[in-house]
């Protein structure tokens, strides 16, 4: 974790065309190696997704935690 | 007197413009305010109906205007050399066009829009059709009328884009086509995107899909593309997968516009600016606003988003100006159409807490899409509503 640089903070909770995972692909795609995106997420389904995704893409999933009734995750290249 | 530098005339800047030119219209008559739009084109394109085009269902006519005749006449324009941006400085308050001018504002609103990069994927602009592009979607038109039957693939290269559901749109529009020219049976219909689904919202999605799957479209997602070899015309994507196809149409990679990033202003992803999701304000400055394409927020790039946006940045700025205190903010309202076909659609309308259903297709919606495509010159682009 400590290496890793967030660049990005995306608040995936609302609703938008891409989805979350098509607006964290938009920006890990341009992301350098030992960036990090962290994105809070509206529910557990979306944020199993997410992980899978991440993990079949190749990414490192940094962090995982949950915020009340938000989840938050780290992504990082 | 209180300047307002629009920074780009398109969807998003011209009905910024309109809208605050009518609602601060006592301060503009009275030159108390001054509404300035800096464009470099001249002009003004319905970048919607392009999706229309390749079908003959518009003409290349019924969607160019001068932008001076679109933008109010009390709204200044300046063009070519004079509206082209070459700086944006918000510590100073200034934009520098390329006619070497400075020009000062009280308030900025950006509006840069997002533009197409074909060579990022190479063979991109030599294979594919893309309606994302006036000329090439004029090209299209007469490519389908030569097509003869074969595989046609159906490519969004990376989100996010413009016009979010038009990809679906377009790969329901050629099944419709094909079928009423008789070659549909002759015809693989092959849809490929970078994620898995076909569209982003879960709820939209499991619809769309169902329609996709009635028709006998093939999807294949995730498909990263990678590389086109437009000799052999082979698609090949970052997932493994290689498909052969006759005709292209795709979705070339968007950027926000470069003079962002070379501004140094707070932008991410591929120049997309850091704006705050319910007031649209740039990251860290109070005086810029920012519409449209050009954000980073997590919504649909299409002309409805830019419309529901610019009532709270016109309602914010109107405000401050005559010293009110209330606020507008931004709840994530998108409306879109949706084409099924050439003679049928649906709809979504959702925002950040709502999502959307589409409802069955029917010619109703097909209709409303068309007349809302045709009011456009003469109410949404004028704010009239």
């Amino acid at each position: 974790m400590s290496s890793m640089k967030i660049s990005s903070k995306l608040d995936l909770t609302g609703y938008s065309c891409a989805g979350p995972i098509g607006e964290l692909s938009g920006v890990l795609d341009t992301m350098k190696d030992g960036e990090a995106v962290e994105a809070i997420l509206a529910d557990e389904s979306t944020k199993k997704d997410v992980l899978a995704w991440a993990q079949k893409k190749g990414y490192k999933v940094i962090e995982e935690k949950k915020d009340g009734n938000k989840f938050i995750v780290v992504i990082g290249k | 007197m209180k300047r307002i530098v629009v920074a780009g005339g398109g969807i998003a800047g011209t009905i910024v413009a309109n809208r605050l030119v009518r609602n601060l219209s006592e301060e503009v008559n009275k030159g108390e305010v001054e509404i300035v739009v800096l464009n470099k084109a001249n002009e003004h394109i319905y970048q919607p109906g392009q999706a229309l085009l390749p079908f003959g269902v518009t003409e290349t006519d019924e969607l160019i205007k001068k932008e001076r005749e679109v933008l109010d006449p009390r709204v200044k324009l300046l063009h070519d050399q004079k509206g082209d941006i070459t700086k944006f400085d918000p510590a100073n308050h200034e934009i520098r066009t390329a006619d070497g001018l400075s020009h000062r504002y009280d308030y900025l609103i950006i509006a840069t829009g997002s533009h197409l990069h074909w060579e990022d994927i190479p063979g991109y602009k030599d294979a594919v059709y893309s309606p994302w592009d006036m000329e090439s979607a004029q090209k299209l038109r007469e490519a389908l009328d030569q097509f003869s039957g074969g595989t046609v693939v159906i490519n969004v290269s990376r989100l996010p884009h413009k016009c979010p559901v038009a990809p679906m749109e377009v790969t329901l529009m050629l099944d419709d086509y094909l079928k009423r020219r008789g070659l549909r049976e002759k015809t693989e219909i092959v849809y490929t995107y970078p994620v898995p689904g076909i569209f982003g919202i879960k709820t939209t999605n499991d619809v769309m899909i169902k329609i996709f799957q009635d028709r006998g479209i093939k999807v294949i997602s995730p498909f990263t593309v990678t590389k086109i070899d437009p000799k052999e015309r082979i698609m090949e994507s970052q997932e493994g997968e290689k498909v052969k196809f006759d005709l292209a149409i795709g979705v070339p990679v968007h950027y926000g516009a470069k003079v962002l990033a070379d501004s140094g202003l707070p932008i991410e992803g591929r120049n997309w600016v850091k704006t705050d999701k319910m007031t649209l304000r740039m990251e860290g400055h109070s005086d810029v606003y920012v519409i449209g394409d050009t954000t980073n927020l997590p919504i649909s790039k299409a002309g409805s988003t830019a419309d529901f946006e610019s009532y709270v940045i016109t309602g914010n700025i109107a405000g401050e100006i005559r010293g009110n205190k209330g606020r507008k903010f931004y709840d994530g309202s998108v409306f879109c159409y949706i084409a099924t076909g050439l003679d049928s659609g649906t709809y979504i309308r959702f925002n950040y807490n709502y999502p959307p259903v589409p409802p069955p297709p029917s010619y109703v919606h097909w209709w409303g899409k068309l007349m809302y495509n045709k009011l456009y010159w003469t109410v949404t682009a004028k704010a009239i509503v």
